[in-house]
């Protein structure tokens, strides 16, 4: 394995991110070739918490844009601040000002509102961590734009003039897959696919997320979960859960898995009321005896 | 960050072996890639594997194919060429099956039949509902059409929830209310305003018309005549054997004489199905029509005479384009059906909704998903 590969690895784990070694690769990939990453896979699996991550393991900062249906290019981009320049040119009118002076003053950068992308491109402490989050939630109309913006780095206003970027921002784009992502714009980027992590992964995740939770106990959740998943449901558990479930349980003091208690928090871990009466009693005695089995 | 020309020619071999199945690479991925293998460790096979995995974007589907063709590629010896399956397209069987027989047109409604009514809550309209369409009466289906106008103007009327300028009420756009505002000397006299959208989606409907889904015909040509009066960016194909396209014949008007023009034009009405044929002659023929903003409707039983994986493959591709594919099948109103011949099973991975289509009420579950 590559040194600096190792290292990224490495101090990702350091930050609390348990990394294999094609995210590490991903990750380093990306940042050497100053691409963006997109990252897709099933919800839960940290795709979002890679960008912080990557953010922390960087020492920069995170600039995340939100991505939903509707989005369009001024809340992603800059906003003049109407209010505020109203009220500065009320103020003008009561004590004359050279004209020129006070058009510059009010189309200043002062009275920009700097949107997340047009904030990740002029950032001046070196280049942040740009998390285009859910991009599969955006429209169309929307991703072609994006895809402009990552190409060139710079932004037109049109009563400034072009704004190129200071430093490339680190990139990473999540998507859920609830749409397929353009061509061009997965062309754009590297492509990493985040699976739902191994029993080693997972356990390790869990050591490092609920500190004071007794190892036996941590195996049999993992294992529980990890058969879970096996099932046939609409929505499986992400990490995320495995992590809720397993807090809920240290707060009821519980110290091994039993059925009663796993029937009441179920809830942690299934939020779809199908997935819930699929995995009935039975199931669940089964799943218990399957989790509490060592080995 | 020179990749050495002998690792160059290795991976432009590999990118070919991979297009060649079917997994789609560019040449941009390709000097990605060469990027990427200057950046990773070339003695440690599983992180050039992975690299080139991440560089050439290969989508989770494909990582098997990948990692087998990896294997084959890169495993430090002599590359051998992998067999790559023979494929076949449709279009030198298409026209194959051209035969036209009157006689065996059976769209004629079945016999005339009073709905079994006072009932408590008895409504006629709630009736039809749930009645199947090979149960109805003459009657039932001047209703029955009336209902489909209505659904049709539904799907039709979405809002978007992107905000456009209005004249109308909205949300006030200080943006555009300045800009107007310089007209008049920088005195605002009127706000700009922007309000949801109006979308007019894009519908393709691709109905079977094969003998074993005759029962339904009539109803689910009333149901794409209704869509043609209400969706102006609507295509319609009819598909047994071989593919025809009846957007044409499919005109507003009257049904009885679109009917004519239909059988005229639909060769091998009531015969069999090469369901996978069809729908790669349409990929091939017809896939730049299918765009991101488009809603392809598959309304068939999925009873299929010809090649499943062809089928497989077409959907896939149709997938790719399509903003969501829908596949209607009326067999499922039988509460024993099972997708379970073997193009439903080749089908189904690709498939967004899949529902039945056997009465108004499953056409009406289909409108709630669109929305």
């Amino acid at each position: 394995m590559n040194e600096a590969i190792r290292a990224l690895q490495a101090a990702m784990e350091r930050d609390g991110y348990v990394a294999e070694p094609a995210v590490a690769t991903a990750v380093y990939l990306a940042t050497e070739m100053r691409k963006p990453l997109l990252v897709e896979g099933e919800a839960g699996v940290g795709k979002t918490e890679l960008a912080k991550v990557l953010a922390r393991v960087l020492r920069t900062e995170l600039i995340r844009l939100q991505c939903y249906e509707g989005l369009d290019a001024n809340t992603a981009l800059y906003e003049w601040n109407y209010q505020r320049q109203l009220l500065r040119l009320r103020i003008a009118e009561r004590e004359p000002h050279d004209p020129a002076a006070l058009e510059d003053l009010i189309f200043g950068r002062e009275y920009l509102l700097e949107r997340p992308l047009l904030r990740a491109i002029t950032r001046r402490a070196g280049p942040p961590v740009l998390l285009v989050d859910e991009i599969d939630r955006a429209d169309d109309g929307f991703e072609a734009f994006l895809l402009e913006v990552l190409s060139d780095f710079q932004v037109t206003v049109p009563e400034l003039g072009t704004i190129a970027a200071t430093h490339v921002p680190h990139v990473v784009l999540t998507s859920n897959r609830t749409r397929e992502i353009g061509d061009a714009l997965r062309r754009r980027c590297l492509y990493l696919y985040v699976e739902h992590p191994s029993f080693e992964k997972e356990l390790r995740i869990l050591r490092g997320k609920v500190p004071g939770l007794d190892e036996r106990l941590a195996r049999s959740i993992t294992r529980f979960v990890q058969a879970l998943r096996r099932r046939d449901l609409r929505k499986l558990p992400g990490v995320a859960e495995t992590i809720d479930w397993a807090q809920a349980l240290l707060r009821l003091g519980q110290d091994r898995l039993d059925a009663e208690v796993v029937g009441v928090t179920l809830g942690c871990l299934l939020k779809d009321e199908h997935d819930l009466r699929q995995t009935g009693n039975a199931a669940v005695d089964e799943l218990v005896v399957l989790a509490s089995s060592p080995g | 960050m020179n990749v050495a020309p002998g690792l160059a020619a290795q991976l432009a071999k590999f990118a070919g072996a991979l297009r060649e199945q079917g997994i789609r690479v560019g040449l941009g991925d390709e000097i990605d890639a060469a990027t990427a293998l200057t950046l990773v460790d070339l003695l440690d096979r599983g992180e050039v594997q992975c690299g080139l995995r991440i560089a050439l974007k290969v989508p989770r589907e494909a990582w098997a194919t990948f990692d087998r063709l990896f294997r084959v590629h890169w495993s430090g010896t002599a590359v051998d060429d992998v067999p790559v399956p023979p494929r076949t397209y449709p279009r030198d069987q298409r026209g194959a099956q051209w035969r036209w027989d009157g006689a065996r047109v059976r769209l004629e409604l079945p016999e005339p039949e009073r709905p079994e009514g006072d009932e408590p809550g008895y409504s006629p309209e709630a009736m039809l509902r749930r009645k199947p369409f090979d149960q109805l009466s003459a009657s039932d289906v001047a209703a029955m059409e009336r209902l489909l106008v209505r659904l049709a103007l539904r799907l039709a009327a979405r809002r978007s929830r992107r905000l456009v300028p209005t004249r109308g009420r909205g949300v006030v756009d200080l943006r555009h209310s300045f800009r107007s505002a310089l007209r008049t000397e920088g005195e605002l006299f009127r706000l700009a305003r922007r309000a949801r959208a109006l979308e007019v989606p894009r519908v393709v409907l691709l109905y079977d018309t094969s003998g074993s889904m005759d029962p339904y015909s009539r109803f689910h040509l009333a149901f794409a005549f209704a869509l043609r009066r209400v969706i102006r960016r609507l295509e319609i194909f009819a598909f047994n054997t071989a593919l025809t396209r009846v957007t044409r014949a499919i005109a507003p008007g009257k049904i009885s004489q679109s009917l004519e023009r239909l059988t005229a034009d639909v060769p091998d009405w009531s015969g069999g199905t090469r369901i996978g044929e069809c729908l790669a002659a349409f990929v091939a023929d017809w896939g730049t029509i299918v765009g991101r903003d488009t809603t392809v409707v598959i309304v068939s039983d999925g009873l299929d005479l010809g090649d499943t994986e062809l089928l497989g493959r077409a959907m896939r591709a149709l997938r790719e384009r399509a903003r969501t594919i829908v596949w209607l099948n009326p067999l499922m109103g039988d509460p024993r059906y099972e997708p379970t011949q073997a193009g439903m099973r080749a089908a189904l991975p690709h498939v967004d909704h899949f529902g039945p289509a056997h009465d108004l009420e499953s056409l009406e579950r289909l409108l709630r998903f669109l929305d």
